[in-house]
């Protein structure tokens, strides 16, 4: 009875916590632009994020490390230095992303530019780690994050024709905008497989103290969380073809376009219930990533760590995510358009992801860390071409992306 | 036991259980006529900067003493004699409230986070 509370309360929670920014940003962009074509894109990010968050908690259920602990024991600290500086760059990004789409959300609610809100957000997402406790910030925010789900009551009302929704999920090629296509294709993958994802996760369940015992808990969240999580994406992207694309507004460039996805099916309240998902999805991942970067860089060099314990008990631990939220809140507050940085930063989180997944992989698999536990040749398989076709398609694309002046 | 894979890089703590920070860099005596011995472990940012090169460990030597005077001049080291565990953490019976290694953590306490309201 016990287990079954706490795995649904683990699959709400990551349902709750799956859409940030950059899966609702990639998937509307990608709708308006080519329908139905790119749900591929989320269903193989969204397989990807399945077998790593479920890896993640394992290798801590199992050897009692974090992730980040786990590389830098095993590959020692030179080694290390390559995925915890990417991993903090592009961390660094995404969370400024998160903090834009906080604003925007505000914006949309009281006319206030944008970049008057960065400094605020910033400040009450730091209040909220000041104070809060790690059960606060993953489960109460998170829980807040399922009115994200009225993308999927929308897509659902719209009536799309679910044939061509299900002959999307085989990847086909684009008729026209080749090279923007694949770019977006990135960007899904990008904003599907976030790091911070799962590597807070194992964050999670080692302040959670899992044993071997939550191994079962650990598939159902990991599968059941992260399938429904998916689901929203792609209810974001049938929503924004069939509401956006079908009006003529193929580029969605502008974020002001974005709330107009909703009015057609729940007229006024559709308005209100984007501002709140945009709002509370950012939010609940503004906290989770400055957390997760100061998990990163404790964890890396060995300092105490724990987000339940005071701020004085941790001084470094508080010093790096009250400096890194602050930071983060400056490049929006000076106007940096928070739509493009958040697709720029989804593409290259895909570009990053082989540095932390590769090593980790590598952990996976070793028998003095998982024992009886180790990966199946499915689960290595899976994670490895996910990464490696993200990374190809980033390496090419970004260039031709930036080149060509968008 | 292997000292690379087993040892270095790994998570120290103190007789506390207090997490006090990696196996950042070991030192080895060299003895006449005898095998080498393991003395003790290093932690800290100047071992950490050895290993990327000297260069990088000769700046953070000098940044160290800067900001925290003599003390941190050079890198903190443990006696390996003080061991007593390892497990999935090195414990090691000392209690690092009587060390410097944690001075800038005192530092940051003091100086700022202690300041704001809640801490």
């Amino acid at each position: 009875m016990k287990k079954m509370l706490e795995i649904s309360l683990g699959v709400v929670t990551s349902v709750g916590g799956f859409l940030e920014v950059g899966s609702l940003a990639t998937a509307a962009q990608a709708g308006a632009l080519f329908q139905f074509q790119l749900i591929w894109a989320i269903l193989l990010g969204t397989i990807c994020i399945i077998f790593l968050v479920e890896m993640a908690g394992r290798f801590a259920a199992v050897s009692k490390h974090t992730i980040a602990d786990g590389i830098r024991e095993r590959f020692g600290f030179n080694a290390f230095l390559w995925p915890l500086v990417s991993t903090f760059l592009v961390n660094f990004l995404v969370l400024s992303a998160e903090i834009g789409g906080v604003c925007i959300a505000a914006e949309l609610a009281t006319g206030i530019g944008f970049q008057l809100w960065a400094l605020p957000v910033a400040f009450v997402a730091w209040l909220l780690l000041w104070k809060g406790t790690f059960g606060l910030i993953e489960k109460g925010v998170s829980l807040l994050g399922l009115v994200t789900l009225c993308f999927v009551a929308a897509a659902v009302i719209l009536k799309p024709d679910w044939t061509r929704v299900a002959v999307s999920s085989v990847p086909s090629l684009p008729h026209h905008d080749t090279a923007t296509y694949w770019f977006m294709a990135v960007s899904i993958l990008g904003a599907s497989i976030s790091p911070y994802l799962f590597m807070f996760y194992s964050a999670g369940a080692i302040e959670d103290k899992w044993d071997k015992t939550y191994l079962g808990t650990n598939r159902a969240i990991a599968g059941l969380g992260m399938s429904f999580g998916g689901t929203i994406s792609v209810g974001v992207l049938i929503v924004a073809a069939l509401v956006l694309g079908a009006n003529g507004i193929t580029q969605v460039d502008d974020y002001h376009q974005l709330p107009l996805m909703l009015t057609p099916v729940f007229g006024f309240w559709g308005f209100v219930l984007f501002v709140a998902s945009l709002g509370i999805a950012c939010f609940g991942a503004t906290a989770e990533i400055a957390l997760q970067q100061a998990y990163l860089v404790a964890q890396g060099f060995g300092w105490n760590w724990g987000e339940d314990r005071k701020p004085r008990e941790d001084p470094g631990f508080t010093m790096v995510y009250s400096v890194t939220i602050l930071a983060a809140a400056i490049p929006i507050a000076l106007g940096l358009d928070p739509l493009k940085l958040t697709i720029f930063s989804m593409a290259l989180t895909a570009a990053s992801l082989p540095l932390t997944v590769v090593p980790f992989l590598f952990l996976l698999n070793d028998k003095s860390y998982m024992g009886q536990h180790r990966n199946g040749v499915i689960s290595n398989a899976a994670v490895l071409f996910v990464v490696a076709l993200g990374f190809i398609l980033a390496v090419v694309t970004i260039p031709l992306q930036i080149l060509g002046g968008s | 036991m292997h000292l690379i894979r087993d040892v270095l890089d790994k998570q120290i703590v103190d007789g506390n259980q207090v997490k006090i920070g990696k196996v950042d860099g070991m030192v080895a005596q060299l003895r006449q006529g005898k095998p080498p011995r393991v003395i003790a472990v290093e932690i800290g940012s100047i071992a950490l900067a050895r290993r990327l090169g000297l260069l990088p460990g000769r700046w953070m030597a000098i940044l160290a003493a800067k900001l925290g005077g003599k003390r941190h001049a050079k890198p903190h080291r443990v006696a390996w004699s003080k061991a007593r565990d390892i497990g999935l953490h090195i414990e090691f019976d000392i209690d690092v409230r009587k060390t410097a290694i944690f001075d800038w953590q005192v530092w940051l306490r003091d100086h700022i986070i202690g300041k704001i309201p809640g801490a």
